[in-house]
């Protein structure tokens, strides 16, 4: 808790939270980092599933769209971290949020499981049933991750 | 006039019993910002691709093909739950400037950008390189989405 008052009263936090203009700048990148993050792994999970762009090369698919989810990462965190800040003392106790933070941390590990293995299902006669099951598990773990993204502000009284 | 259909739709069985369930309300917020994940996330990365970013992979006629589907069912999604949002609190809603600037001013002219931009992708993605008018479509719809968001996100501001 000790932690979590000294970085709420850091002069930098202080400034930002009690800024309308400023922190909205903040919500603006952590909405397009999420944005970008849910929907551009849901895409290649959906191709990897069959239920997108069945025309269309995988590994391809997945390199257009990977750079931007890594950017959209970026944003999520520093943003995140940010919002975080203004209102340590608030979030630590919150058991939701680290629900959140805990479901976001596995989601990025399926996430990379499956960029690092594109290539080699790309190149197979047919995607194996694993793979599928890692998509379908993909998916279900970012829309888990909005699930309890939505029911944080009901802990945390100043958002 | 927007008063009374806030209060007819505010008041509605289904609409008043969602408003007061335990759990129902995060399902809603699920639903809204689920397909806005698809939807903005597709429309992004179409745009990004009309300004000329990764181009030795896909033509943005091939990107648009893959993702013009779940670009369509993510606004259904997110629409629906939008809606319904919407519906729960429409009295504040209707008198919040910043609503009003998103879904009268931003969003029709984001999404005719947007139905503008789809259309046109067939004719100016057939090659790696985009034309200039393409870049110049590709960067307003970014900019255009980016507004809404600022407006949605100003809304608990009022």
């Amino acid at each position: 808790m000790a932690f979590s008052r000294w970085l709420e009263h850091l002069p930098w936090v202080v400034e930002l939270t009690g800024n309308a203009v400023q922190i909205s700048i903040v919500w603006l990148f952590h909405f397009l980092g999420y944005f970008l993050v849910v929907g551009t792994t849901t895409i290649v999970d959906l191709r990897i599933l069959g239920l997108a762009g069945k025309g269309q090369n995988l590994d391809k698919l997945a390199k257009q769209l990977f750079p931007w989810t890594w950017l959209g990462l970026l944003f999520v965190t520093v943003s995140g971290f940010l919002m975080f800040a203004g209102y340590a003392g608030q979030f630590f106790p919150a058991g939701v949020f680290w629900v959140k933070i805990g479901v976001f941390v596995v989601a990025i590990i399926f996430g990379v499981i499956v960029q690092r293995n594109v290539p080699r299902w790309s190149s197979m006669a047919s995607i194996p049933s694993s793979a599928k099951a890692i998509a379908l598990i993909s998916i279900i773990l970012w829309f888990g991750m909005i699930l309890a993204s939505v029911e944080v502000p009901a802990f945390i009284a100043c958002i | 006039m927007m008063a009374s259909i806030a209060h007819y739709l505010q008041n509605l069985p289904l609409i008043l019993w969602l408003g007061s369930a335990d759990h129902a309300y995060p399902f809603i917020q699920l639903t809204h910002f689920g397909g806005l994940s698809l939807w903005v996330s597709t429309c992004i990365i179409l745009d990004i691709r009309l300004l000329g970013f990764g181009k030795d992979l896909l033509t943005p006629k091939k990107l648009l093909d893959t993702i013009f589907v779940w670009n369509w069912v993510g606004l259904l999604i997110a629409v629906t739950g939008g809606f319904t949002l919407f519906c729960i609190g429409a009295g504040g809603y209707v008198v919040n400037p910043a609503f009003q600037v998103k879904i009268y001013m931003l969003l029709p002219v984001a999404l005719l950008t947007h139905i503008f931009v789809q259309w046109k992708t067939r004719e100016w993605g057939q090659t790696e390189e985009t034309p200039a008018i393409a870049k110049a479509f590709g960067g307003f719809e970014l900019l255009m989405w980016m507004s809404v968001m600022t407006a949605a996100i100003w809304i608990p501001n009022f």
